[in-house]
């Protein structure tokens, strides 16, 4: 059979490759590089033959020191930090009363005027609209604070230092130095620090800061954290003392989801990553003034609005369908009614309840809303006198009504303790899930992102569970 | 039901150790049972086939006891595939000695190459761990089919030595020369290049793989006795027991090709150094041996450290203007060459 | 649009031309299609965004564009559409974003590519820059961040440096506008026709790898004549890259 001419190049070529050996991408990157360098002497002439500025090599010397390295890693954070949680406060609140205490009212008045049926508008208004309320009054601000922060860090060239600072941490757990600002990222929101691995060019290492990232608490489940660490555990302390307990608690718990993360990244590494490709280069890029207007609109723009409007296209169905389990009743009790007796048990066995299973199910879409489902749901099984109704969210003002409420949904400070653990260790939210999959490509990925974090939370609020009962009878 | 805190966590308890007999990797359960439902006789024949070439390449020869204890199988069934074997004249037995015939012989060479490719493409292509290669390659090669080897071949650029350095049977069965000597036996001042690191038995080349001792690495005899071997090898110097000095071989060279002087790793550059990249050691493969490249660590570039990770293990380097941070076990095969200032 | 163009810039000596019109994500039916490629970190996404009016944000980070981003302009009654490819050191090894970069360079066949270097740090750009010009023959080179450079007491002759690579050099600082005009005004030079670029070739290599190659190409051209980059072709063959390979069979490389 005559053969193709393609197949003699082809032939040709492996025979060719033979002769020259295995080194040939070796030899033909050495004789670019020469040639670079052959070209680059001809047109350059340099003062500066190390190439890099001195201002930025003092910067360096500094910010990389065994002295300052750390301190100033940590006070860059705690400024970034502060500065999102105490400035996201005012503009929260703002937000969330012109949404529920403004805009609601006047819906409702609206549909009565159009003589929309009770069951439309309570689904539209209640379910869907608030929702989506909630969703953007807790976490627009937030974020709009903190991603831009982020961002002029990153803008400036402060990031890489950081990944260099810790990158031994991260080796000892199999897992790439960058790998500390995409956890940092999780910190404001799991799904962005999610898209920020693609900073990460090793296939297992970035594989490694997206299944963990979920481990950062992200910026919706600091509210959860902060009420319940306030209202249980700040109670059970001496007046004075409250404050320091709660806030403790709170990081105590950030904390543990770090060393969560660090375990199982280690645990990934070892075991259905270890195939995976492994490199490892970080470069350090030349520090650069950050254009700060620019800077400001574009995180805005490509980080908080986009994840933003995600999280309330999954938060929309959500309110929707707490809305509908509430209201419609099978057998004499409302669906809801039913899904919490099924969980019941299981919610005991881990030292939570019903309600809260249910409400982690319901609220998949977005963390923000848990409080708030679990309270609505709490009044309409237990019958206290609270809140607006079957299936609208709130949330109260006041710390006392709202230990009540719960205190008459059963809670103790078992529960407290559990639902804190659980807040940290289950699987990540709708938003998240999502881009774990558009970001993996991989079902196979996504379904260990979800459900390790899941099973953690499972063994982990059932151990301390047993455990409290035990010695305390 | 009666809810007992103690009574939950005992359950607890024995339902994951349960789960862990069963799944644990290698030693569980389910791990047993699908090696012995696998090995209906294929992996157990492939591996006597294996067991007796290596024997007659070292000029043993075979007899049922020594392939009972190295394949840890129990005679009865030992005894009944050797019979099966002979059947398909894959071996004969002359009284108590067995030997392989010819087509056997090409059997065990398919297998071997089989073994070896797939180290070959763990190591360029995979993330797998040089300790993983050997095991997950023991597996691989009962599974493979003729033509996916040849495929998996092509796929490698049909490459003639395996990561450790041993020659890949072609697929005729033709393997490529090998002369080496075992590094024990070398005189002292001799000069070579580590030419093969064997894997097997594991413990051994796991004191190998310690000491960071790279294949393709120059190196010179500084003493040799009963009780160690010390050579001087890449701006270091490394003191072997005998045992594990047998299992590294050395192919000879002449001393005007031993350009080693000066040369060592670059993990060992001190601040304020000067020098310039000679190599990219053979152990640096795959994706990141051409991220380096890419990167700018090619030879004759000038480099020094730039920057030290406050934890220590990593850092930065100068390379053409920009400062590139790498770990230790990158930047220990890398070869540098210190500049006279 | 032109709101863009004009902000905080009257004042600066190189004031863009009345005659760009940045069109955004608009890149329907383009008369040329011109290809921005470059190492990570040259501020390759700031010339992207300057060109086309866009604010495609992309970090001090290596490999953050990994999407490919479209933008278009018009310039001389020509509509120009603009991609940004990922920002990559080499286009020789196998990962995600340098098989976008390639793939695009080699199959899309750009009217233009022009690669973004930055000048404190051109020798290390230059190792992607002479694989791009082993693959097209329409390439600007985008001398980037010179005032960095100037700063860092480094001069270049762009002069010198255009006859060494045999492709316009083009100095600019985009982040303050600076050289922008001359860029489109040569981008449109290369893709008419007006400019012929005469792109150097790889020459350090080892006498055997040399001859492979020579050998090599002169068949790929006697195979495929019109294929503008045997040579290139040849070094992919020598690595025994599967794609090409299957390119050359389903001839989709002429």
């Amino acid at each position: 059979m005559e053969k193709e001419p393609i197949d003699k190049i082809l032939d040709l070529a492996e025979d060719l490759r033979w002769k020259i050996g295995d080194d040939f991408h070796d030899k033909l990157t050495e004789g670019i590089y020469a040639d670079a360098s052959e070209i680059v002497s001809n047109v350059t002439r340099s003062e500066n033959s190390g190439g890099r500025s001195r201002l930025d090599t003092r910067i360096d010397r500094i910010v990389t020191s065994k002295t300052w390295g750390f301190p100033i890693m940590f006070f860059i954070l705690a400024i970034v930090l502060w500065i999102t949680i105490v400035g996201a406060n005012y503009p929260s609140s703002l937000l969330s009363d012109l949404f529920l205490n403004t805009i609601r009212p006047f819906l409702k008045d609206m549909a009565v005027q159009i003589n929309m049926p009770w069951w439309l508008s309570g689904f539209l208004i209640d379910g869907v609209y608030m929702a989506v309320a909630w969703v953007i009054a807790v976490m627009l601000p937030p974020m709009a604070i903190f991603f831009p922060l982020f961002t002029l860090l990153e803008d400036f060239g402060y990031l890489p230092r950081v990944a260099f600072n810790l990158d031994y941490l991260f080796k000892k757990s199999g897992a790439h130095g960058k790998q500390a600002l995409t956890m940092s990222m999780g910190f404001g929101c799991n799904a962005a620090g999610v898209v920020a691995t693609r900073i990460i060019d090793s296939p297992r290492e970035r594989l490694i800061a997206i299944i963990t990232n979920n481990f950062s608490l992200c910026n919706g489940r600091w509210p959860t954290q902060i009420l319940i660490a306030t209202i249980f555990l700040g109670a059970v302390v001496p007046q004075y003392l409250s404050g320091v307990v709660a806030v403790s608690a709170v990081i105590g718990i950030a904390v543990l989801g770090i060393a969560f993360m660090f375990f199982s990244s280690w645990l990934l590494s070892k075991t259905v990553l270890k195939g995976e490709v492994s490199t490892f280069n970080l470069e350090l890029p030349p520090y650069r003034p950050p254009r700060f207007w620019k800077t400001i609109y574009t995180s805005i723009v490509d980080r908080t609005l986009i994840v933003l409007w995600r999280a309330v296209i999954f938060a929309a169905p959500a309110g929707a369908a707490i809305w509908l389990i509430s209201n419609i009743d099978v057998g004499g009790q409302s669906i809801a009614g039913w899904l919490t007796e099924m969980f019941n048990p299981l919610g005991f066995l881990i030292g939570l309840n019903g309600v809260i299973l249910l409400a982690y199910i319901v609220a998949i879409p977005a963390n923000e809303i848990v409080i708030p489902t679990i309270l609505m749901l709490t009044v309409m099984i237990t019958g206290v006198a609270a809140g607006e109704g079957a299936g609208v969210m709130f949330e109260l003002d006041s710390a006392n009504e709202t230990v009540e409420i719960l205190r008459a949904g059963g809670w103790t400070l078992l529960t407290a303790v559990n639902l804190m653990l659980f807040s940290l260790l289950h699987n990540p939210c709708s938003t998240t899930i999502y881009t774990i999959y558009k970001e993996t490509k991989s079902v196979k990925w996504t379904s260990i992102a979800t459900l390790l974090p899941l099973i953690l939370g499972f063994v982990v609020t059932f151990l301390v569970a047993q455990i409290w009962r035990i010695f305390t009878g | 039901m009666n809810y007992n805190p103690v009574t939950a966590l005992a359950i607890f308890g024995i339902v994951s150790f349960l789960l862990f007999l069963i799944f644990r990797p290698e030693k569980g359960w389910l791990w047993k049972w699908k090696k012995t439902s696998k090995s209906g006789g294929k992996t157990l024949t492939e591996d006597i086939l294996k067991q007796m070439y290596h024997l007659e390449d070292s000029g043993k020869t075979a007899d049922i006891h020594i392939l009972r204890d190295a394949l840890k199988v129990n005679e009865g069934k030992l005894v009944y595939i050797l019979s099966r074997m002979a059947a398909k004249d894959l071996l004969h037995i002359e009284r108590d000695r067995l030997i392989l015939t010819k087509s056997g012989k090409e059997y065990a060479l398919s297998i071997i190459r089989t073994h070896r490719l797939w180290e070959k493409y763990l190591a360029e292509r995979t993330g797998y761990d040089q300790r993983e290669w050997h095991k997950q390659a023991e597996k691989m090669e009962h599974l493979l089919s003729k033509e996916e080897t040849e495929k998996l071949a092509e796929k490698l650029g049909n490459p003639i030595y395996d990561p450790h350095g041993d020659p890949i049977p072609s697929p005729k069965g033709k393997t490529a020369e090998f002369k080496g000597i075992p590094l024990s036996r070398l005189s002292k001042g001799t000069k070579g290049r580590i030419i093969h690191l064997e894997d097997e038995p594991y413990h051994i080349y796991e004191q190998i793989l310690k000491r960071n001792i790279t294949i393709d690495s120059l190196i010179k005899v500084e003493e040799n006795d009963k009780n160690r071997i010390v050579f001087y090898s890449e701006g270091e110097y490394f003191t072997l027991s005998p045992a594990v000095a047998e299992n590294i071989t050395v192919s000879v060279i002449k001393d005007e090709d031993f350009k080693d002087p000066g040369y060592f790793r670059l993990s060992r550059l001190k601040e304020k150094e000067r020098a310039r990249v000679v190599s990219i050691s053979k152990e640096m493969r795959g994706e990141s041996r051409r991220r380096l490249l890419d990167l700018g660590f090619v030879k004759g570039t000038p480099i020094k450290v730039d920057l030290k990770s406050p934890m220590g293990n990593t850092k930065a380097y100068l390379v053409k203007g920009t400062s590139i941070a790498l770990r230790e076990d990158q930047a220990s095969k890398i070869l540098v060459k210190k500049e006279k200032v | 649009m032109s709101k863009n163009t004009n902000t905080g810039c009257e004042g600066c000596p190189q004031y863009i031309p009345d005659d760009v019109k940045r069109l955004g994500v608009d890149t329907g039916d383009a008369d040329y299609v011109v290809a921005l490629a470059g190492n990570p970190n040259t501020g390759k996404s700031t010339v992207f965004n300057t060109l086309t009016g866009l604010r495609q944000h992309t970090g001090n980070w290596p490999g953050k564009t990994v999407t490919r981003a479209e933008g278009a302009f018009i310039y001389d009654k020509k509509k120009y559409k603009l991609v940004d490819l990922p920002g990559t050191y080499s286009l020789l090894s196998t990962s995600e974003d340098e098989e976008v970069a390639r793939n695009f360079i080699l199959f899309g066949k750009p009217d233009v590519t022009v690669i973004v270097v930055d000048a404190s740090r051109l020798e290390r750009n230059l190792n992607l820059v002479l694989q791009i010009l082993e693959i097209t023959n329409k390439a600007v080179l985008c001398l980037n961040l010179v005032d960095e450079a100037k700063r860092n007491k480094i001069e270049i002759d762009e002069r010198a440096l255009a006859r060494d690579l045999g492709i316009p050099v083009v100095p600019t600082s985009a982040r303050f506008r600076k050289g922008i005009p001359e860029l489109t005004k040569t981008i449109s030079e290369v893709a008419s026709g007006e400019i012929v670029c005469k792109p150097h070739r790889i020459k350090n290599m080892p006498e055997k790898i040399k001859n492979a190659v020579k050998k090599l190409s002169s068949e790929l051209r006697k195979q495929f004549p019109g294929l503008p980059n045997s040579r290139w072709i040849a070094f992919r063959l020598l690595e025994g890259d599967k794609t090409i390979i299957n390119a050359l069979k389903k001839r989709e490389l002429v």
